[in-house]
């Protein structure tokens, strides 16, 4: 059995040559690509043999943890179909415990997984002049790429589990999105460190800990053994209870397979639904994945979004001319996008047009309508704050500012989504209609629009002034402040947000007929 | 059971909307998922109504002993500002009718349908859904409703088949019985190809179709539709009919309101003339229109056709 899967597992590589054109050209791209990149990583790799032994220890760990954390993602997040999946052999009543061993045999024959064989040498022969034995090398560039290839079969068969047939572009989307939010600050920072010859103290800090974890232990053993104490022992011993583990996970997952059959799709029918299938199935998730679909189509949102930059830049510039520290000015525009963001949604349900009347119809309630309005301001401003916050503390230079400048973005943003909560439920005003060009402005009778809007923001400003000045002293005084401001932040921010929405949720359940006549009106 | 018309009802139509007419358990399972709604008063409104034992009776459902009527407006008024649109509208609908408002335009047929959907609130009077009041439980009031609005929008930058899971969704239905009642809906409608396409893509008779089609998902007990047939063709309203009429001899009640007299006097069972807010006649189609036609009598209770004075230049060409 294990010669016809290898065969059927090179007869699949293979056949990636073959078909439609375009696809073997795509194919042959992204192996070129990764070809690239891995010559380009070994080569670095090797390079880095002339460094101390410290450094050494800590490039390895670092990137070989970074790699098995990908390996162990990229099938989740990628939603890739996997050729060798053990349902598929449900047919033939093969035994399941040669099949997971044959199947995590055949997992090695993949292009990446080529590359990462490469880079595993590359690492064994850095090792090996940095002081390590052969034979250790030699184990833990074996014992790694095992555990990169049971990560990867291990996450495809639970990626299989969880989202079965649900799996759409849209949630590919979000999971990617989240792996971005990590990846950009750790990316930053490590940029931002200061290298000189030395491993930065931090990093250090990162790599102590990674060595002793399961996706960093494999890549840590072998420089560890140098050091003639029980860590090296310890290193070792995680790593192969990784892989141990790895592999009995395996193992239940293939019996599981073999041993069950899928419920009868009833997600059969959930192709089309778009972000619909994403959200739970209840009223808000209803409301929540509706709104993602119009920030996501419709220009008018698009054209609201584009405040932010410009609200950011412009604050800069005058700044900067005023006199003000580059270093301080590199701070504000970040608080200026998060005080946008929360101030966005402030008129949201006037969007909707008469649309609304299927909430009113329906009996909905104010909680779902309100929170369910807020997922797509959350999707797409945790994202960009999580990579515009350590992008500003980067350029601000100074890491220890951090946790001061996360309290105020999150008390602007929070409380004003509580505000605008309220604001959009009680005093909606006209806006374009859905459909029609969203740079022409209807027009407005009275001020209750400009009403709205200063009072959104203004309050924002206002509730976040505690975090705002605790900040301001971690500026000037005493660094300590910032981790006040964080927690005050946080607090008053997620107070805002909470009581805002139980507010407007009130109002909205109150006002639905008012609400109807003013969208008629407009 | 045949349609008025003399359209046969078809008969896998029929099967269709009967599993998604009239089942009182299918409702208690919805409860029981979706406890957000309105659970302190839902029991109440069921025990209150003994309506769907005559549901599967296709024979009777005029002779029942009267239950709630579907629908009782006690002196509704309602201003706009300076104009009164509703000057103490009283009006009865029985349970299994199928009750047309008809009226000239202005008259306040649209918002007398939005305050019974409860899109408007009227200044005073009562209104009672099925002998729910809807003024103290408007969610328990409009869980029993499905509504058509005329000129309102819908969300159409959804799919079709985002657009009915929506209203599923919005009415606390499960996501498989939405999926399950949106295949039977599109079918029935006959929509199925066009689910996958935007709605603001739809023809004007596709989306009142599948709006129609989303105020019947959650099988509510009263239809309010405004204007269900304007844009609409021949076949399509054909189709609408038959659907309606099937719901209907399965003990709902459809409220319509239209200015085509010819239709409501073929399709409805009983009629409501409103004129300048004013309720001016109410009854079946025959006591309304008496010894002549619905519209002659229709003219005739508006006032007469319009004055032609003024209009002399118009008799006498320009060129």
């Amino acid at each position: 059995m294990v010669a016809h899967v290898l065969r059927l597992r090179l007869a699949l590589l293979l056949g990636a040559f073959r078909g439609d054109p375009q696809k073997v050209t795509r194919g042959v791209v992204g192996g070129l690509l990764l070809l690239a990149a891995t010559v380009a990583a070994c080569w670095a790799l090797l390079g880095v043999q002339e460094s101390s032994t410290a450094a050494v220890a800590a490039i390895t760990i670092f990137c070989g943890a970074t790699l098995t954390l990908a390996f162990a993602l990229a099938p989740i997040v990628a939603a890739v179909t996997d050729p060798l999946d053990p349902r598929r052999f449900r047919v033939f009543a093969l035994a399941p415990d040669p099949l997971a061993g044959t199947l995590a045999l055949a997992g090695l024959f993949s292009v990446p997984v080529l590359g990462l064989v490469a880079l595993a040498v590359c690492a064994a022969v850095v090792w090996v002049a940095a002081g390590a034995t052969v034979i250790s090398a030699i184990i833990a560039a074996i014992i790694g790429v095992a555990t990169c290839v049971l990560f990867a079969r291990v996450a495809l068969g639970v990626a299989g589990i969880i989202f079965g047939d649900r799996r759409s572009r849209e949630l590919s989307g979000l999971l990617l999105v989240a792996v971005l939010v990590i990846v950009v600050p750790v990316g930053v920072f490590l940029a931002s460190l200061d290298w000189r010859g030395t491993v930065p103290g931090p990093l250090q800090q990162v790599v102590d800990i990674l060595s002793f974890t399961p996706i960093g232990a494999a890549w840590a053993f072998p420089l560890l053994f140098t050091r003639g104490d029980a860590s090296g022992l310890l290193a070792l011993i995680i790593a192969l209870a990784t892989v141990v583990a790895l592999g009995f996970a395996w193992l239940a997952l293939v019996r599981h397979f073999l041993s069950s059959i899928e419920k009868p799709l009833t997600t059969r029918e959930r192709g089309g639904l778009g972000w619909f299938s994403v959200v739970p199935g209840t009223p808000g998730g209803a409301v929540a994945a509706r709104s993602l679909v119009y920030w996501l189509r419709d220009r008018r949102y698009l054209v609201n979004t584009l405040v932010i930059p410009v609200a950011a830049v412009a604050t800069v510039v005058p700044l900067l001319i005023a006199g003000v520290p580059a270093n301080v000015a590199a701070l504000v525009p970040i608080l200026f996008v998060a005080l946008f963001f929360g101030w966005l949604p402030h008129n949201d349900l006037a969007y909707d047009s008469t649309a609304i009347w299927m909430h009113v119809a329906s009996g909905l309630r104010g909680l779902p309508d309100r929170v369910g309005r807020l997922v797509p301001i959350l999707v797409i401003a945790i994202p960009v704050l999580a990579i515009g916050i350590p992008v500003s503390v980067a350029l601000h230079g100074r890491w220890a500012i951090a946790p001061a400048i996360v309290g105020v973005c999150a008390s602007l943003f929070f409380s004003g989504l509580g505000l605008s909560s309220i604001a959009s439920a009680a005093s909606p005003y006209p806006v374009t209609p859905p459909g029609e060009s969203p740079f022409q402005q209807p027009q407005r009778t009275g001020s209750s629009g400009a009403v709205s809007q200063a009072l959104v923001m203004l309050g924002a400003l206002a509730v976040s002034a505690p975090s705002l000045w605790w900040t301001w002293l971690a500026l000037t005084r005493t660094i300590e402040a910032a981790s006040l401001a964080l927690w005050v932040g946080f607090a008053t921010g997620l107070g805002v947000l909470v009581v805002g929405v139980a507010i407007g949720a009130a109002v909205f359940t109150r006002r639905t007929g008012r609400i109807m006549e003013f969208a008629e009106a407009s | 059971m045949t349609a008025v018309d003399g359209v046969p009802v078809d008969p896998a139509l029929e099967s269709a909307l009967e599993s998604i007419a009239a089942s009182e358990t299918r409702d208690e399972v919805d409860e029981a998922v979706a406890p957000e709604v309105d659970d302190a008063v839902a029991p109440e409104v069921h025990e209150t109504e003994p309506v769907e034992v005559a549901v599967a009776d296709d024979s009777a459902t005029a002779e029942e002993p009267a239950p709630a009527p579907a629908l009782v407006l006690r002196d509704i008024r309602k201003s706009f500002g300076d104009l009164q649109a509703l000057d103490g509208i009283s009006l009865e609908v029985p349970v299994g009718s199928f009750y047309g408002i008809v009226g000239p335009n202005g008259a306040g047929k649209t918002t007398t349908l939005s305050i019974i959907a409860g899109l408007l609130r009227a200044d005073s009077g009562e209104i009672t859904i099925a002998g729910v009041d809807a003024a103290a439980k408007p969610l328990a009031a409009k869980r029993l409703m499905g509504v058509l609005p005329d000129r309102f929008r819908t969300f159409d930058r959804l799919t079709g088949r985002q657009l009915l899971y929506y209203y599923g969704a919005l009415r606390g239905l499960p996501p498989a019985e939405v999926e399950r009642r949106t295949i039977d809906l599109a079918r029935a409608f006959d929509l199925t190809e066009s689910l996958g396409r935007v709605v603001s893509d739809y023809s004007a008779g596709m989306s009142k179709k599948i709006m129609l089609a989303g105020a019947l998902i959650h099988s509510p007990r009263v239809l309010v539709l405004d204007e269900p047939f304007e844009a609409v063709d021949p076949v399509s309203s054909a189709a609408i009919l038959d659907i309606l009429h099937a719901y209907v001899a399965h003990g709902g009640t459809v409220i319509l309101s239209s200015h085509g007299m010819e239709l409501v006097e073929r399709v409805c069972s009983r009629v409501a003339v409103i004129v300048a807010g004013s309720l001016v006649a109410e009854g079946t189609i025959d006591e309304v229109r008496g010894e002549s036609s619905l519209e002659e009598r229709f003219v005739e209770l508006v006032g007469g056709a319009g004055e032609l004075e003024g209009l002399e230049w118009l008799h006498t060409f320009s060129d």
